[in-house]
């Protein structure tokens, strides 16, 4: 598999202390990489770095080949980013899914909406209108994902996505990032504390602690 | 003498004959009143919603001087500001060229400085009070530094809509400022309120209960009209 991300000698700093610290790590096109760690770890860190929503305080993050800087417009294009409590804006579920489209320019068909509603499992014609408050924290989060979903990013990062969940939505999302991965062929990185959950998914597993990386499991 | 209540039965029997009668001074300071407001309220805006992103987004040095001062502004008494206008604008002034004293535009001036630190504060703190993970949901969901800064102000529209009906009632209300670079002229710079009061000290309580109704009208429908607003912006 081609190289999509390689990073060189990253680390992170906050307030003087040294939060991540990678010598090295690829993530290869279309893989899921899972990472996980207890609280503190890095991992949240890890994550916006891959995402280009922080930049390292030292080292290289090389996206396709290419030195990055992370407030290229273009490169916050390729990759999105979901957090494990996702903010969803003060509009309706096809305003909130159909938003990245607009800033791109693009005109949302409703067909597009209703297709990637349907993969996150919620039915278009019960849920594009309703208002942002008038969903659960399980739909909310699904909301979310549809979002990231139709802009069919090249990297979906996905930070404890199933955190507070129930076992519904829980499977919805691992379906979700399966079959984009199968469809469009998305890299997916993604952090939970859920370690079967994320094994059911991944293809290799990355623990970390202390801000490293400290082994490396690859699915059989 | 009449008891105090006859004067108030009086009063609004007036009120509501100058109403139905299409009285022409009682509309010239009913018209006077919503052009001037409007003008003022929209300059308000337009320089206050801008200020106010400005204070709430960003951190500079020195911005806790300019949100003091920004507070400091919200109770500027209007005779104050009625001053410093007219300083400005009579003949001595600096703007006095531009020859607006006792005009439309000199009280739409004034009332300007007025709901301009309640705009520029109420939309500070409405930024300030958003959600800290909007920025980077926004950067995340592909947006330009450009539209970031557009759909905050959309997200903070709930409480920008609430500092311009305050500022609209602080604007709508005053005496002073009318009253001191207007120089409540009939038929030119006569509002409702500089009316109320001439009205009252003359003894003529229909006239001022008759402006005071219509004032409290006014300020029903422009709740009543951002009440709608919102429900349709909630969509």
């Amino acid at each position: 598999m081609p190289n999509l991300y390689q990073l060189q000698n990253i680390c992170k700093t906050y307030k003087d202390k040294d939060v991540l610290q990678v010598e090295s790590l690829f993530i290869y096109n279309k893989e899921i990489v899972g990472i996980y760690g207890s609280n503190g770890s890095g991992k949240t860190t890890l994550l916006r770095l891959l995402s280009f929503l922080d930049e390292p305080s030292k080292g290289e993050i090389l996206f396709e080949g290419r030195l990055t800087n992370h407030n290229e417009l273009y490169l916050r294009r390729q990759v999105t980013y979901l957090d494990q409590s996702p903010y969803l804006l003060k509009r309706s579920v096809w305003g909130n899914v159909s938003y990245g489209l607009k800033v791109r320019g693009i005109s949302s068909k409703s067909g597009q909406i209703h297709e990637i509603l349907d993969i996150v499992g919620l039915p278009p014609q019960e849920y594009a209108r309703r208002k942002w408050y008038q969903l659960s924290g399980g739909e909310a989060q699904r909301v979310a994902l549809a979002a990231r979903l139709v802009l069919r990013p090249k990297v979906l990062v996905l930070d404890e996505p199933t955190t507070n969940l129930d076992a519904e939505s829980t499977k919805r999302i691992r379906e979700a990032s399966l079959r984009v991965r199968e469809q469009w062929g998305t890299t997916i990185v993604l952090a939970s504390h859920d370690q079967d959950w994320m094994d059911s998914i991944s293809d290799r597993g990355l623990e970390m602690q202390d801000g490293r990386i400290i082994s490396t499991r690859s699915k059989q | 003498m009449l008891p105090i209540m006859d004067y108030i039965w009086q009063g609004l029997a007036q009120a509501f004959y100058l109403l139905f009668a299409n009285d022409p001074a009682t509309y010239s300071a009913i018209w006077t009143t919503l052009k001037v407001s409007t003008l003022s309220i929209i300059s308000s805006l337009i320089l206050g919603i801008p200020a106010g992103f400005f204070l709430g987004h960003y951190s500079f040095p020195g911005k806790k001087a300019v949100r003091i001062l920004v507070d400091t502004l919200l109770s500027f008494p209007t005779v104050v500001i009625g001053l410093l206008v007219y300083i400005m604008v009579s003949r001595q002034g600096p703007l006095g060229e531009l020859d607006i004293l006792f005009t439309i535009p000199a009280i739409a001036v004034g009332q300007t400085v007025l709901g301009l630190p309640i705009v520029i504060a109420l939309t500070a703190s409405a930024v300030e009070s958003l959600d800290q993970r909007l920025k980077y949901t926004l950067l995340t969901l592909g947006a330009d530094r450009f539209q970031v800064l557009l759909t905050t102000v959309w997200e903070a529209r709930f409480s920008i809509m609430a500092a311009a009906v305050t500022a609209y009632g602080r604007i709508v209300s005053e005496v002073g400022i009318s009253m001191m670079v207007g120089g409540n002229i009939k038929w030119h710079t006569r509002t409702i309120t500089t009316a109320i009061a001439l009205e009252t000290n003359k003894g003529k309580f229909g006239m001022g209960i008759a402006l005071g109704f219509v004032l409290l009208c006014i300020a029903f429908a422009v709740n009543l009209c951002l009440n709608l607003l919102h429900k349709r912006t909630e969509e």
